[in-house]
């Protein structure tokens, strides 16, 4: 009874904020009528679907390619990092280039060296990978010890070990990464799709809505793409519990350093240093591998000359200090702002899980929606300077922090508010005394996992509103076919992201003092 | 290469042959065309109805091609598409490629014009029109981040200070104009005083060609080796597009609707703004001289103005030689 009330309140609170939605679309409250009424939205995505048809099939073609390419990859990459822990670290470096790179700086070069369909598929692919092969990773090296000193006592090698205990063990892992990587590809594809000039797919029809200033369209395009990506997270978790027979909530692996038998620090050394050049020999093999000439296809060699050898290096030198200048330090705002706001919504689901319930599917919107389609309420609203950066960037940030901060609230154990309890502690005691302190390691996951993606929301920010920065620089080189300052701003990019990524990793290490390994 | 161009001229009359003694013509001319790629400059519209038109009445098979035609998109550079050897000719912006032949020792060939006035434009509301670069100044540009060369250009070229406009991105949706939160955006004006009218507004515009930009745009462009490899095909795709264009600019209003169930199906746009958009361009784009023309007079602008802005164009970059033929 009081769980069927609760649920009650919660459906009450959703109903209640769609009440709100609506009415406030019917009345124009919002920038001028730019945010449309939910009624309006829904009525013409109804009437116009046959249109939306033809488009669906193709992002869901493209997606679900991208989505077995990526995840047979990520499953083959886990099992290799599972039997040569070598290669863990050797790709160390790869792998956290995938994890963090922003999309929108990947899909200009992918576009130039693919033709449109390999572009759009390897994006989705790309995105699938990394919560696939974390999943799969995790669940591969988390079987059963006894297990597989039973195969290695009937003479099976860890080849045997891996066929019969652990890629056994590890498929609920496994599926439970595909929660996650199914939506990844449905936006991978879209916003594919949206670059590269497709025909078909959401994100070719969002492209040619855009110029229709008829933000109804825009809005049951995003609709579509969410409920494509809810429906693709459904079915994994259903094909999950299908095999499981249990329901595994959603989980974020994040960390995915383990401790290896350390073998002396010249050892180490050589294995980061081997993890940083990794992802250049690959670049530099894929490169001359696809035969495209040098002027469009930059090899690291071709961007170094570029940047610092070059007729216009110093010009290059300058353009890029002069973005990079605007971006890092709204980065790191944007970074704070957004941990801010998911420690809030974290606060918040822990107080008061019904309100958190009713919150919730909003907040997933925010996740699947294509950006671009609200720049125009977004400039409306929040102008063109810092504000509206941080809004966006805050929109990209915040759920993996939350979700991530969600966990952190959910595992403080009961007893130690009991404790709190028998002395009379009010709510906010109760927080400062054991929730907060018990969130700090939960802080810097996050962190981790928010500050690549403040990267890609103030680019996205920088290319669609205030056109500064790294995002806008991007774009122009494109105009001025300046494919040296293309590549050099994807590979800045992504250096960024992984140096703030890395920044994080040593901060939580100093501040746990490395004891915060999962 | 003479023994490949005699190959075609064969297989063309057989196929002629063929078609007098009543074989389904479609079989014979899939026989006899050779394949050719395009990359057009943007996703399906307007723009390109001419390809359109002559993709659908058959002048490319007619003429021996079997042209595959690629749209393009935001994240689509079209010389790129060449230098990959994905597409034989390329729809591009002059400067850009101009810029890619000097600043890289890009090997393109500028081939012909589809523009002969570029239709890139400062929209702006009638009422609160801006009516010459001039009143631009203390006014906030949205501008495709992609376009900001020509912008720039275009105000050092009417000598206004780059500093006294406030450009910001232009993200492709113009409510931000409609609802007065940019005083203009640059856009082709071929195009976007459609969606205002749409919305109750009346659109004011003016060409960067009037005031002093005088470029074209959607030029073809080929690189050097498909210009010596391919030359007669490139003639015959320009030969069979200025026949599209020809009938499509019959009555512009004619070949859109046809197109609403193939090349214009789904692309979110309505059939009605490709028709204000086809009849926008016509004077645009034709010549006496013939779609694709390009003149002394027309190159001589266009050099001149990108010398203007530091982009060192020269004559050797155009070849007429092509037209000559068609």
């Amino acid at each position: 009874m009081n769980e069927a009330k609760r649920h009650l309140v919660t459906a009450a609170l959703i109903a209640g904020l769609l009440i709100a939605w609506e009415v406030t679309g019917q009345m124009k409250l919002v920038a001028g009528g730019t945010l449309p009424a939910i009624s309006a939205i829904l009525s013409r995505l109804v009437a116009e679907f046959p249109e939306y048809l033809p488009h669906l099939a193709e992002t869901l073609k493209t997606a679900s390619t991208g989505f077995v390419i990526g995840n047979v990859i990520a499953v083959a990459a886990a099992c290799l990092f599972c039997l040569f822990p070598l290669t863990e670290r050797l790709f160390r470096g790869i792998n956290i280039t995938v994890f963090t790179v922003p999309p929108i700086a990947l899909a200009p070069v992918l576009v130039i060296a693919m033709d449109g369909n390999a572009a759009r598929i390897t994006l989705a692919a790309l995105l699938v990978y990394f919560p696939t092969m974390t999943a799969a990773l995790t669940g591969l090296q988390t079987a059963d010890p006894r297990a597989i000193d039973l195969v290695h006592a009937y003479g099976g090698g860890r080849f045997k070990a891996l066929w019969l205990v652990r890629i056994r063990t590890a498929l609920p892992a496994v599926l439970s990464g595909f929660q996650i990587a199914a939506p990844a590809a449905v936006l991978g594809a879209i916003l594919a799709e949206f670059g590269s000039g497709a025909r078909w797919g959401l994100g070719s029809f969002l492209l040619g809505s855009l110029g229709r200033a008829e933000p109804d369209r825009l809005w049951g395009i995003g609709l579509t793409a969410t409920a494509i990506s809810a429906l693709g997270y459904v079915a994994a978790a259903l094909a999950a519990k299908w095999v499981t027979g249990e329901n595994r909530a959603l989980g974020l692996t994040v960390s995915q350093v383990r401790s290896e038998p350390e073998r002396g620090r010249l050892h180490k050394a050589v294995m980061v240093v081997a993890a940083l050049v990794f992802p250049f020999v690959i670049w530099q093999v894929l490169i001359w591998m696809s035969g495209l000439s040098p002027i469009i296809a930059k090899t690291p060699y071709g961007v170094f000359e570029y940047l610092f050898l070059g007729r216009g290096a110093e010009s290059a030198q300058t353009r890029l200090l002069v973005a990079l200048g605007e971006t890092v330090p709204v980065t790191l705002l944007g970074m704070l702002v957004g941990l801010l706001f998911a420690f809030l919504l974290s606060l918040i689901s822990f107080l008061s899980p019904t309100i958190m319930r009713a919150i919730l599917p909003f907040a997933l919107f925010t996740q699947t929606m294509p950006l671009v389609a609200l720049t125009p309420l977004a400039v409306l609203i929040f102008g063109r300077g810092l504000t509206v950066t941080l809004v966006i960037t805050t929109s990209v940030t915040f759920f993996a922090a939350f979700v991530v901060l969600a966990q952190g609230f959910a595992m403080i154990p009961k007893s130690a508010f009991d404790l709190v309890d028998a002395y009379g502690a009010s709510v906010l005691q109760k927080l400062r005394l054991i929730a907060i302190p018990a969130c700090g390691k939960w802080i810097f996951v996050a962190g981790r996992l928010a500050l690549p993606k403040a990267l890609l929301g103030v680019m996205i920010a920088e290319w669609l509103a205030t056109g500064k920065g790294l995002g806008n620089l991007l774009n122009q080189s494109r105009g001025y076919l300046d494919y040296g300052m293309i590549w050099t701003v994807a590979l800045v990019s992504i250096l960024l992201s992984v140096a703030l990524y890395q920044l994080a990793e040593l901060a939580e290490k100093l501040v746990t003092g490395g004891r915060s390994k999962k | 290469m003479s023994i490949s161009i005699n190959r075609r001229r064969f297989l063309q009359s057989a196929a002629i042959g063929a078609a007098a003694l009543s074989v389904p013509s479609g079989i014979t001319r899939a026989l006899a065309a050779t394949p050719l790629t395009m990359q057009a400059a943007w996703i399906n519209d307007a723009e390109f109805c001419g390809y359109f038109a002559a993709l659908d009445e058959g002048y490319y098979t007619d003429a021996g091609l079997d042209l595959t035609y690629l749209p393009g998109g935001p994240d689509v550079i079209p010389e790129s598409t060449l230098i990959a050897g994905r597409a034989d000719l390329a729809l591009t912006t002059p400067d850009t490629t101009i810029k890619a032949i000097v600043d890289q020792g890009a090997p393109f060939k500028i081939i012909g014009a589809q523009y002969q006035k570029n239709p890139i434009g400062i929209v702006s509301l009638a009422k609160a029109p801006i009516k010459s670069p001039e009143e631009l100044k203390g006014k906030t540009l949205a501008v495709p981040p992609v376009n900001v060369i020509s912008v720039e250009a275009m105000l050092e070229i009417n000598g206004i200070d780059r500093s006294e406009v406030n450009i910001v991105p232009y993200a492709y949706d113009p409510t931000p104009l409609l609802k007065g939160e940019i005083d203009a955006s640059l856009d082709f004006t071929t195009n976007v005083p459609y969606t205002i009218e749409q919305q109750g507004e009346e659109a004011y515009s003016f060409l960067l060609y009037d005031f002093g930009y005088k470029t074209y745009n959607d030029t073809v462009v080929v690189t050097e080796e498909t210009l010596a490899e391919k030359r007669d095909l490139l003639v015959a795709w320009m030969r069979a597009s200025r026949q599209g264009w020809n009938a499509n600019f019959q009555d512009p209003a004619a070949y859109p609707p046809k197109f609403a169930d193939t090349w214009f199906k789904g692309t979110g746009r309505t059939v009605e703004n490709e028709i204000f958009f086809n009849e926008a361009q016509q004077p645009l784009i034709e010549n006496p001289n013939g779609i694709f023309a390009m003149d002394d007079a027309g190159i001589d602008a266009n050099i001149e103005t990108l010398n203007r802005i530091g982009i060192k164009a020269s004559k050797d970059m155009f070849d007429t030689s092509l037209l000559a033929e068609i």
